[in-house]
């Protein structure tokens, strides 16, 4: 081995990164043999570690963190277990909603009638909001997917209320679906059933 | 309190590493900040594909850059100086030249190597990564990425010396 090529080779060495790895150690041999090739290797050491420096000396944004952390997606495994828990959520939710509705039809639970109220909110699918708390821009496709499936929809208020949206006939869902997850102003009777909040859709105003 | 205890320790353990790798990739802030976020955000989704959580760190760095040279490709290439494949002088750089240039002078002559170059070269300064490691971040073998890094330091060193005369002036 001579000089350049020793000089080649310690170019890409690293101390101390590169101690254990074999292919430096013939020359770094050499170089503790050779003074002047010693002294090269000292100032490329140097040059590395003054590189080295002015990178890690980068600072990340402060607020960069919890950015991130707050605006995490909505977590969704696309996995069976996922998608069994999902469908049993939705079954459970249908069969709720069919025995309230025969119920209704048989009086058992009358509706508390109250006054007409103008709310303003996000259209929520309550399936999934009930069952995992899921909203949002994110859950757009999925919420109306199960709107358009006729799964119970409902508008989410600005002050955090939540009301199930019922209409005389069934077109709240079809007017609804594709405004899922955006923001709508309904008037309607604010009615209660069990204590669950309802309105009975008269008017549906979108942006 | 998180509602995802194992994202948030991950975003606190590596959120400076890779906004570095993205800062010295990019040159830019903006992008650097945006491919760390969206770096967390693939892991969110993709966590239980990993084969070995162990080398989360490296999948990490894998990702940023993959998504880094998507950015490339959305935008206008800029022309990069070839990178010299024959190159036997090697440059000499004093550490007190380097000390004397700003990080974004530094910056500035790694956005002027070629992408292909700059990761691998990017990783040879930042990380404590060894050869094989850097290549199983990069996906490139061995060999490559040793020559590459080569080439890409003596390229680097030759930017540092035409600047000489500049910052000390």
């Amino acid at each position: 081995m001579n000089t350049n090529e020793a000089k080649e080779k310690l170019l890409l060495y690293r101390d101390p990164i590169d101690d254990a790895d074999p292919q430096f150690r013939e020359a770094l041999a050499y170089a503790h043999r050779n003074p002047e090739l010693a002294e090269w290797l000292r100032e490329q050491a140097g040059c590395y570690q003054a590189i080295r420096s002015k990178l890690r000396d980068v600072e990340a944004p402060r607020d960069l963190a919890e950015k991130i952390i707050r605006n995490q997606p909505i977590r969704f495994r696309m996995d069976w277990t996922q998608i069994l828990k999902l469908a049993a959520a939705i079954i459970i939710s249908a069969g709720i909603t069919a025995a309230s509705l025969e119920l209704w039809h048989r009086g058992n639970h009358p509706v508390l009638q109250g006054q007409e109220i103008v709310v303003k909110g996000e259209v929520l699918d309550l399936t999934c909001y009930v069952a995992y708390n899921w909203s949002g821009p994110k859950h757009a496709s999925c919420a109306m997917d199960c709107i358009k499936s006729g799964l119970p929809v409902g508008i989410k208020t600005e002050d955090g209320k939540v009301y199930l949206l019922t209409g005389k006939e069934a077109h709240v869902n079809d007017q609804l679906a594709d405004y899922a997850a955006k923001v709508v102003t309904v008037r309607g009777k604010e009615t209660a059933r069990d204590g669950f909040a309802q309105i009975q859709v008269e008017e549906i105003r979108k942006f | 309190m998180s509602a995802d205890p194992e994202f948030e320790n991950l975003v606190e353990l590596y959120y400076r590493d890779l906004y570095r790798f993205g800062f010295s990739l990019t040159g830019s802030e903006v992008d650097a900040t945006d491919l760390t976020q969206e770096t967390f955000y693939i892991w969110a989704n993709k966590r239980h594909q990993l084969r070995n959580p162990t080398s989360v760190k490296g999948w990490l760095f894998t990702t940023l850059r993959r998504e880094f040279l998507k950015i490339c490709r959305h935008r206008k290439r800029v022309a990069h100086e070839p990178i010299d494949e024959g190159a036997q002088n090697l440059p000499h750089v004093p550490a007190d030249v380097v000390n004397r240039i700003d990080a974004q002078t530094l910056l500035k002559f790694l956005g002027e190597i070629d992408e292909g170059y700059r990761a691998p070269l990017v990783l040879y300064y930042l990380e404590d990564l060894s050869y094989k490691q850097i290549g199983e971040v990069l996906a490139i073998p061995l060999g490559t990425v040793q020559s590459r890094i080569a080439r890409a330091k003596i390229k680097l060193l030759e930017l540092l010396t035409e600047a000489k005369p500049r910052t000390a002036a």
